[in-house]
């Protein structure tokens, strides 16, 4: 068994790879994570992650730029690609799928992918669609899917007022899906307006809104259930 | 600092490294980084100058990032792993324009970099840092000169034999698609789209060629004569 010390060394070790950009230390850590036998699981919320989030508040206090982010990004991949075979369940509370893309006429898709990132650390499947998605498709594949959540993301206020169609289209088709939305001309104001159910500043709140969005829509699913089996 | 690095990187294997200038060149997400560590390497058959090139990379990151800088590697045109989160901002960069920015040559009529002594056959890489390193006065225009072998050569007739400077950095010296049809057709009936014949040619820096730049002799150019004498 790894003892307290080591596993300190190493949970501090990853999340200075993460903050550092240093994606050969990431993977170095992880192997040692790995061979260590400590719980991966352990490794990626209180190593990796814990470094992104100090990542965050590091871009929000500009010392850090869009170059060192997406740096950082790529060094937390480079750790999780290893962890991420080695774990079996992930213990979050609440697993989930999403679909996710950047809406028709928008190539921009950093932020997408760096919200994408943040899922796929936590253990839900993502339907990634890419960027210059075509409205319908977001329904289609969610109703292909069955996902519980729909993101959409837009970074210029032109392509903004396409999520707009794709929320009430959702709507209609699925009224119990969640759908969450994100980019740079986005605010509450333009979530209320749209319909959205929640709206993400950055991607560590579109996360916790997304967990907490997926056990809201879980419980509603098992009180109807519920209902049905006591009737 | 700038001498320390400089005898690291060239001790390791770098043929010329220079550090450019470039605040108020960039685009926004990179203008942060106002200097340009520029490396060049030159590719000599069968060795594996990418291997190279990231190695030196590597040094130079760790050098800058070891001193509490920030460092930002753009790798080779030719190494460019996608799928990653920072490949969507290599394209915001150019390397030749790095390059001639730290005095290391200028761009030549066959689009590429040209170094004095070396030629077009220079691999460059680029390190973006905002470590304030003493910085290379640039070259401001081209010495290409009247010399148009490679423009005679071409085999697609791609080059358009205008000049490059500083001024005017962004006229059409080659015409891409052309080039890049060429490759496409060689590649079915060679199966390789291997061209270069604008590098072969290039009298700079040619080990064959006597120092006056006018005879051109060896085996391979006695074959393509006859173009030359059109």
């Amino acid at each position: 068994m790894v003892t307290e010390e080591k596993k300190k060394e190493l949970l501090e070790k990853l999340r200075t790879a993460v903050i550092q950009y240093d994606e050969d230390t990431a993977k170095e850590a992880a192997n040692e994570v790995l061979s260590e036998g400590m719980d991966p699981n352990d490794a990626i919320f209180n190593g990796l992650v814990s470094g992104m989030v100090e990542v965050g508040r590091m871009f929000e206090a500009q010392e850090y730029f869009v170059p060192e982010l997406l740096m950082c990004a790529d060094a937390l991949y480079a750790g999780l690609d290893i962890l991420k075979p080695h774990v079996k369940q992930l213990d979050l509370g609440v697993k989930g799928s999403v679909v996710i893309g950047t809406v028709e006429g928008d190539v921009h898709d950093i932020g997408k992918n760096i919200v994408k990132m943040m899922f796929d650390v936590a253990g839900f499947t993502v339907y990634d669609l890419g960027r210059d998605v075509p409205l319908d498709k977001f329904v289609q594949e969610q109703l292909r899917t069955d996902s519980d959540l729909v993101c959409l993301s837009a970074m210029m206020t032109t392509t903004m007022t396409g999520m707009k169609k794709v929320i009430d289209d959702l709507r209609t088709k699925n009224p119990n899906v969640k759908i969450m939305i994100g980019g740079a001309p986005v605010s509450q104001d333009v979530a209320d307006k749209y319909g959205a159910d929640g709206y993400a500043k950055d991607a560590t709140n579109a996360l916790k809104d997304a967990i907490n969005m997926i056990s809201s829509l879980k419980k509603m699913k098992d009180e109807a259930e519920a209902k049905k089996i006591a009737k | 600092m700038k001498t320390s690095l400089q005898k690291e990187l060239l001790d390791a294997g770098a043929t010329v490294v220079g550090i450019a200038d470039l605040r108020g060149y960039l685009s926004g997400e990179i203008s942060h980084l106002g200097r340009a560590v520029s490396i060049g390497v030159d590719r000599k058959l069968n060795e594996n100058t990418v291997a190279l090139l990231s190695k030196l990379q590597r040094r130079t990151v760790r050098f800058l990032k070891a001193r509490g800088h920030r460092a930002l590697a753009i790798p080779p045109d030719s190494d460019r792993k996608q799928g990653t989160f920072i490949s969507k901002l290599y394209s915001l960069f150019n390397h030749k324009m790095a390059a001639s920015s730290a005095g290391m040559g200028w761009v030549g009529k066959n689009g590429l970099l040209i170094n004095p002594h070396h030629g077009p056959r220079l691999s460059l890489a680029t390190v973006l840092t905002d470590a304030r390193l003493a910085a290379d006065v640039p070259i401001e225009l081209s010495s290409c000169g009247s010399c148009t072998l490679c423009i005679e050569h071409c085999p697609s007739n791609a080059i358009t034999g205008a000049a490059w400077s500083r001024q005017s950095p962004f006229v059409e010296l080659v015409r891409l698609d052309v080039c890049r049809s060429h490759k496409t057709d060689k590649r079915k009936t060679e199966g390789k789209p291997n061209c270069g014949l604008c590098i072969n040619i290039c009298p700079y820096g040619r080990k064959n060629i006597t120092e006056n730049g006018s005879k051109a002799s060896g085996p391979y150019l006695t074959a393509k004569t006859p173009r030359t004498q059109r």
